[in-house]
Parts: C-alpha cells; structure tokens; sequence
C-alpha cells in the first residue's frame, strides 16, 4: 500500500455508551473525503439515520481535520465539528462548528485525523488521548465548573502542552446555544450542548508525533514561501488600511492595520507594529489587530499581542490587557478574541456610554468575552444579541415574562449599556434560568416557536439581519450581492463562507479585481463594487460555486476559509495575483497523492454534494428551491427606499435572485425546478450509492 | 577512534581531543601542535584556551591522537561561533519556528522534535499548569518564553554525558550537532541539559538538536513576528535560569580528563 503523508492514518472511534474505544483506516476509508468536514458528512450518511435527533445517543458527533492540519502549511488550524445541529430549525439537519487553537494539530501528533464520538456515557467523562493511550475518564468533579478549570485540571492530568477542548455549563445543561473551547478562546458553536448530552465534558489531546510530508523537503519549503508571499492581513485583506510608503492602493476597511506610530501598547515594552512591506514576511504577524479594527484606536494601548491558531503567521485574536476589567467587574485584565468573539459582550447593548468604540464598549467585550468563553455560550454570529434587543425594544419580553421575572432583570442597566448586566443575563442562559434565560437559549428559530412569534417578523427585519432555519446571514448581499445571497441559502446554519468576501472586500480597486475576476471565474462581470450591484449574470453563479467548493475544501483539508483562498495577493509585482492552485499544490506535496486544482475542486464538490444529500434525506423533500434555500424578505428592501442595483443599496430584485439561483443551479448541474442534485450531478462527483440510496427514498428531481 | 587510515578528514564527527590521564597522550598533543605550528610548550590549561580555529587545525592531525588508548573520550573545546537568540515579548504563539524547524530538517512536522521549544510554554509558560490563568503564556499574561540552545562552551553538558560521544562540533559555527551514527537513543543527553532542549526523534530513536542549520537557521527564518534572531555566539548559560535540574552522570573517562587538564 502507499504510503501518504499529511494524513496520520487513524480515525478514533469512541462509543461512550458501551466504552469501546478502536480505529478505522483513515486511507482506505476517508481518503476521497480528505478529512475535516468530509469526514463528518461521511460518517452521518452512513451511519446516523434520517430523524435521529441532536441529543440522541444515536447522533454522533465527528471532530474532523485534514492532511495539512499540522503542518508548517499556513492557516491550518481549524478542527471541524460536524453533528445534527440543536439550534436548526424547525427539524435538526447537518451542520459543522469550525474552531481555531492548537487542537487540530495536537489531534495529528496523537495520530488521528478524526474522532468520532457515538453513545451516551452513564455518568459525566472525559476523553484522554495521550498519543496511543485513549481512555474514558471520570469527570464527575469537572461538572459544573467553567471551561477555563476544567481546561487547567485536565491539563495538570495529562501536561500543560495538552489542547482541551471543553464545554461549560451551558454545553452541559443542554442549552442548544452552547459551544466547545480549546486554547482559551478558540470556539466552535452549537455543538456543546450535543458533548452534553452525551455526557462529554471535554476531550484532553496530547500528541508527541509527527505529520510527514510527502514531497522532498526543499520542494515543500518552496511551496511554504510562496504561499507565505501571497498572504495579506486577516480575511486575505492585500493592501493597508492607511496610506503606507509601499502601497500603492489603501483602503480604510482592511483588517491590515499596521502602520508606523501604531503600537502594541501593553506589550511590555510597547512595540511598534510599522510599516509591514508585504516582502517583509518576518513581519507578517503585525499586521492584523482585529481588536483595533473592530473597536477603534483607543484599543492600541491595551494590545499586549496578536495571537492565534497553530502555524497561521496572521494574529487574528488580540490579546488584550485592559485592567478595568479585573478592577470593576473581578475578571482577569488579559483576554483575547476576534470578531464576534470579541465582540460578544458589547453587541447585546442597543446604546452605551461614550459610543461602540469607547472605553465602556471595551469594558463590555471583556466582560462578555470572559463569561461566554467560560460558560460556553454561542452567539450564533451575534444573532443572540440581536434577538435580545430586537425582543426587548419590540416589547416581546414584557409581554412574555411574568412581572416578577421581568423585574428580576436589571432593565435599566440594560437601557444605559452597563456591562454589569451581563453578569446577570450570561449565567442565567447557560443555567436555563428562567423562561427569557431558556428561550434565548435555544437559538432564535426554536425560541420563536416557543414564544408563538412568526419567523417572518424577524425574516423582514433588515437590522436583524436573520436570514432562515435560526440561523442569520454570514456575508451576503452587503459583501457580493447576489453571489452572498445563494451561498447563505446553501447550509442548514449560518453560511461560514469566506471565498467570496475574502475577495470582494481585498481592498484592492474595483478595476484590478476585475480583471483579477476575469481570469478566475471568466469574466469580469463576476464582481461588482460593494454596494453597487448590477443584474445577475452567469459568471456570479461561477464565482458562488467556487466559493462553496473552496469552503468545503479548505474545511476538509484543514485551512481557514477565514484566511483563503488567495487568488489575490499583496504584491504589485505580480499584478496582485494570487495562485488559485495553493490548494491543490499543498495538498499534492503533503500527502503525495498529486492532484490538480481541478480534481481536488472535483473532491470539494463531492463533498459538497453529500452535505446537500444529507439534507435532502434529512428532510424527506427533494423541494430544496422552495423549502431550503430560501431567500428573507429584507435582502429585497432597502431603509431608504433605493431601487436594486442604484449605487449605496445592497437591496436585491427578487426576480433577479431568481435568474441567479436558476443560473447557480444550473453552473452546479443541478435541477433548477427542486434545486435539488440529480442522479447524474452525483454520479460525475464519484456519489453514485449516494444517488442510489436518494433513488430509493424519493430524494432525487 | 581507533582509525586505521593515515588520513582523518577535516572537522566534523571525527574530530576530537585526547585528554587522557596518561603523559605520553598529552606529549602527543604537544607534538601534534607543534607539527601544526601551532604550540611551542603549551601548557594543559593553555591547551585548554586554545581556540576554534586552532583544535580545527589539530583534526587533520588526528591519527597521531588516534595512536594513544582505543578508549578516547570526546571533550568539546572549541567555541560555537553563533547562536539563535529569542524575544519572548514579540513571540505571538504560532509555532512556525518549530515546523520550519522539523519540516525543512526532517521532513515532517513535530513540535516535539524541534529543537526550538516553544509548545511546551505556549499555554502557561515555563513554570508549568500550576501558574495557572496568573503565569505566563496563552492562559497568564501572554508571555511566550521561547527555549532555544545555547550552544553551550566547554564543559558541554549534552556533549560530556554522552557515552558514545556522539555530540560532535560541526565546523566552521562549531554548532554542537547529533552524530546520528553514533546516537544510540540512550537520552542521557536529555537528562544533561539544564534547559531541557535535547530533542528525541521516537520513529528513528535518535537523538537530535540544534546544529544552527549550518549557518541559516530556518526558525530565524519562519519567525513572523521577528522574534527570533541568528547572533554572533555568546555566552548565555549563566543568564538563562535552568529548567530542570540535570541527573546525567558523566562516564569515568571524561571525568578523568576533567581532572587531568583541571588539576594544579
């Protein structure tokens, strides 16, 4: 048999029902599923029946990695999560939590690329895996104490170079709105609830092996350094924020904010972040602070560093030294987070004192970040704090609370945006407290049910930005127009496509993307400026699969989607081209098995195709056009009453994403009637027994 | 040694000092330096100054060494010529340095078998768990300690507690490096360091450490964050607090050369 690198070679399997732990062969049964969340829709299709629920013994929940998670391959530290997701609605279907940190690579040195975790254990555990040494162990004395204990009394157990991966009290009271956190503040959401429920309170990796790389040493270094000269600043952003010596182009919404005088204030001594030349590759860790690009200048002085997952040279969470937050509210001054994350704490409050970037918004984020990164909350892409304000300013909570739990609640704290509040609000849904505490914690499409409110408020609301099934928009309309609307109608979540985004909003001018555009996806009509769309056209419906291939591929093969892909680069010199191959190449040298860009976007598709086969049979209906991959009234309106496609609106033409679901359906080969794959789409991507069990089932057009 | 050719290649592994207790040995060095041009009547303490570039002279010299006791213990005297040095205050975590470090090496990535040692700091610094959310590390103030070689000078603790002396210099950095052909896999080098950065490959049962990467160190290189830097050789050992404290016992022979070359 070959011998391929990249992989470790062992799925681990561990049935907590009956204790059994044992493994599968990695090759001989995932490899034309690569890993991550390949392998978890494997496993589903396979083995978990249509209508098992999420909390059922029967559902499993596969943590998945790829061939590159663990290699020097930058941008390789997510783990996917995939399981039958609580917080999808109105019938649990597919879905994966995508987490950062080091777990990913730590669960490649113990020699897995996958666990898969099946049953239900009689009382609380944890999984031990310590390189070949997995056990089940007792964890009844870590229930009901947070993440951040139960990550240092495991780590005592097993080493301090061990990667936990816990749930908090929300995860193990069976709140759907529940997370798993390794390495601090790296999070996976609305799966902690589905380890609850199994009993699991945390899986504890040490791993002292090794991932081979395939190819000769200095082949691989070379592949290294190229991609390392592609990379731009967080979200693959290519040029500055501000205007920089080097650059040619800036512009104010890029996540590179570097620059000379702007400095890691609580580094000890401060450092200065500079320049950054994008040759300048020893400096590519200053050029992201998603801290201050979310939360303004001020933040500067708090920033101790960047930090991040394993291997990945862009610091996308901040750590934050900010001593108010131990003086006025007792938790630590140092945190750290990244965008929803970090800003988790400041987004339940409608108004706060001296605005969203001032002093008491920080406050905020530290307050919120340290509760939910300890409870184990979700913010399901800060849908739960919109709901709070949405339910709150529309009346809904004092309608629905009795008076006494209404007034248990300090409301007045809420109106003047004290952060104190959310010691009150934070425990109260990781515990179910109460009836506001228990809805909240169901995630928005379940908590609608239970209050008798109609979907469709929220489906019009345009600051509520709630798209369908509970979950809200993940770049949309606002970032690619029609292209942001098909993929968010795709998933049974929020859509965690970045493809699209990462392009559109690279900062490089409109004329350069487009010719950028014309020579990935065709035509340089596959791109307008942001805000500015024009009607659909087929080279949208292109540049939307690709973006969903890619997702699913950097997914399975363990690269950030939040970081790839990099068809665009910083480099004048190249035209700021990127390489549209960096996928196939690293994949081709890591593992030895050589593929081109086009046979593993082949593989991406494959395995996009089994996530929709899952929710076809998941479903019982092949009527995906109408019944899933709908569109919420208020990507058809705009608040200042602009016409579609008029300059300033991210307003859509229903009749338009009509011609644009029909043309993405027909790019994708698939049944413009039902939307739906046919036997044929399945058969061409190697899913001919998928196809033949939908036949029997009624699933295909 | 125990070479049966006339000609000892120059530098690398087989390059090495007869400090025996026997007199004649010491005349032979005394010859061997003076044939070289090199020492008139160099006292044993002088011998023990002499420099890099002088003993790498004397390599070429080594069949006569290789006249005395087939038992020749190996002792390092030449001085490192660089040295990788560490800011923990840029260190942002990511660990490259390590995979630059395994991959570009050894062909495959392993934070365990790198010979810079971050991982094991990442969390909660040097001190281990116990420091708790109020160490060092991702988990305590953000601090990232980076553990790197210090290229120790004479006595080389790696070096001495080896009882194949297999911890040779590699000219011209004068890098203390692994004979992988020598290494038997016993770890009494791991038990010598003070600082911990023996490295231990489990799939080929070889010991293994920083040998500077002949000059580019690839962690230097990997750094994003301009944390590391590749420096003229200098001695940090009595500047950076041990790890541990170290329990490789050190084999007769060497020890008798210790007092041969030390004694007054």
């Amino acid at each position: 048999m070959v011998r391929y690198g990249g992989w470790s070679g062992k799925v681990l399997r561990v049935d907590l029902s009956s204790g059994r732990i044992w493994t599968e062969d990695t090759i001989e049964k995932y490899r034309d599923f690569l890993g991550g969340t390949g392998i978890g829709y494997k496993v589903l299709w396979d083995e978990v029946p249509a209508g098992t629920k999420p909390f059922d013994p029967g559902n499993k929940i596969i943590f998945g990695v790829g061939p590159l998670a663990g290699t020097g391959a930058p941008c390789n530290g997510r783990t996917a999560i995939t399981t039958l997701w609580p917080t999808c609605s109105p019938m649990p279907l597919v879905a994966t939590g995508h987490m950062g940190g080091h777990f990913a690579a730590a669960l490649k040195y113990a020699g897995y690329d996958a666990i898969v975790i099946e049953g239900k254990a009689d009382r609380p555990v944890w999984l031990s895996i310590v390189d070949q040494k997995v056990e089940i162990k007792d964890a009844r004395r870590l229930w009901g104490q947070g993440i951040r204990r139960t990550t240092i009394d495991i780590s005592q157990e097993i080493g301090a170079e061990a990667s936990v991966a816990a749930i908090g009290q929300a995860g193990e009271n069976l709140v759907p709105m529940s997370v798993v956190i390794n390495s601090f503040s790296h999070s996976a959401g609305g799966v902690g609830a589905v380890m609850g429920s199994k009993n699991l309170k945390a899986i504890g990796v040490l791993g002292t092996g090794s991932v081979h790389i395939a190819a000769d040493k200095s082949e691989w270094e070379k592949l290294i350094k190229l991609h390392l000269s592609l990379l731009g600043a967080n979200n693959q952003h290519v040029v500055p924020n501000s205007p920089q010596p080097w650059a040619e182009y800036y512009s104010p919404g890029s996540r590179w904010v570097a620059s000379k005088g702007r400095r890691w204030g609580a580094a000890d001594p401060p450092l200065e972040t500079g320049t950054c030349d994008p040759h300048e590759v020893n400096r590519i860790a200053y050029r992201t602070n998603n801290a201050a690009y979310f939360l303004g200048k001020e933040i500067w002085k708090y920033t101790i560093r960047g930090n991040g997952c394993t291997s990945c040279p862009i610091r996308c969470h901040t750590m934050l030294k900010v001593p108010a937050a131990k003086a006025k509210y007792g938790f630590s001054e140092v945190g750290q987070n990244t965008c929803v994350g970090l800003l988790f704490g400041r987004s339940f409050f409608k108004t706060i004192p001296d605005g969203p970037q001032g002093q008491t918004a920080l406050e905020a984020c530290m307050v919120g970040m340290h509760l939910a990164d300890d409870l184990g909350i979700w913010c399901n892409y800060g849908q739960l704090q919109r709901d709070l304000i949405k339910l709150y300013y529309d009346g809904y909570i004092k309608q629905k609370l009795g008076e006494k739990e209404f007034k248990s609640y300090s409301w007045d704290k809420y109106e003047k945006g004290d952060p104190t509040f959310l010691m009150e609000l934070l425990p109260r849904i990781a515990n179910k407290d109460g009836e506001l505490a228990t809805a909240l914690g169901l995630g928005t499409g379940y908590m609608l049910a239970r209050w008798g409110i109609s979907e469709e408020e929220w489906k019009k609301d345009y600051n509520a930005v709630y798209w369908k099934m509970g979950h809200p928009k993940h770049h949309s309309n606002e970032d690619a127009g029609q292209c942001g609307v098909i993929i968010n109608t795709q998933y049974n979540r929020d859509a965690q496509c970045h493809s699209h985004s990462n392009f559109t909003r690279n900062g490089l001018p409109l004329e350069v993307q487009k010719r950028l555009a014309a020579e990935i996806w065709g035509s340089p009509d596959a791109v307008d400026a942001v805000g500015a769309y024009t009607p659909m056209n087929r080279y949208k419906a292109r540049m939307a699969k690709w973006s969903l291939l890619r997702k699913e591929l950097h997914d399975s093969l363990s690269l950030c989607n939040w970081m790839g892909p990099w068809v665009a680069s910083p480099l004048k010199e190249r035209g700021y081209r990127g390489d549209d191959s960096l996928e196939s190449l690293l994949y081709s040298l890591a593992t030895g098995d050589r593929k081109s860009r086009e046979e593993l976007d082949q593989v991406a598709e494959r395995i996009f195709l089994l996530h929709r086969a899952l929710t076809i049979r998941d479903m019982g209906t092949v009527e995906m056009r109408t019944k899933h991959d709908t569109i919420p009234a208020w990507v058809f309106y705009d608040p200042a009453g602009k016409a579609p496609f008029s300059k300033g609106t991210n307003r859509m033409d229903p009749k338009d994403m009509e011609t644009a679901m029909d043309m993405f359906y027909e790019e994708m080969e698939w049944d413009p009637k039902t939307g739906a794959p046919t036997e044929s789409a399945y058969r061409k991507v190697g899913l001919a027994a998928v196809a033949d069990e939908l036949k029997k089932k009624g699933g295909l057009p | 040694m125990g070479s049966k050719s006339d000609i000892v290649p120059l530098g690398g592994e087989r390059r090495r000092l007869k400090m025996d207790h026997k007199d004649e040995s010491l005349a032979q060095v005394k010859e061997a330096l003076k044939a070289a041009g090199l020492g008139q009547s160099l006292s044993r303490r002088q011998f023990l100054k002499v420099s890099g570039v002088t003993v790498a002279g004397m390599s070429a010299l080594g069949f006569l060494l290789s006249k005395g006791e087939a038992k020749t213990p190996l002792v390092i005297m030449d001085q490192a010529q660089g040295l990788v040095v560490a800011d923990p205050t840029r260190c942002v975590g990511c660990r490259r340095c390590e995979l630059a470090c395994t991959e570009f090496n050894d062909g495959k990535a392993s934070p365990t078998l790198s010979r810079i040692k971050v991982s094991r700091n990442l969390n909660f610094g040097p001190k281990g768990v116990y420091g708790g959310q109020r160490g060092h590390g991702n988990w305590g103030d953000g601090l990232i300690v980076q553990d790197l070689c210090k290229q120790c000078p004479h006595p080389v603790p790696c070096a001495n507690a080896c009882p194949n002396d297999a911890i040779v210099v590699k000219p011209p950095l004068n890098a203390r490096m692994v004979d992988l052909e020598k290494c038997i896999g016993c770890k009494m080098c791991q038990r010598a360091c003070p600082w911990e950065m023996m490295s231990f490959d489990a799939e080929t049962n070889k010991a293994t450490k920083c040998f500077l990467c002949n000059g580019k160190p690839k962690c230097v290189e990997a750094c994003p964050a301009e944390a590391l830097a590749f420096v003229p050789w200098r001695d940090v050992t009595d500047k950076i607090p041990p790890r541990v404290v170290p329990t490789a016992i050190v084999s007769p022979e060497k020890a008798a050369s210790c007092n041969e070359c030390h004694k007054r």
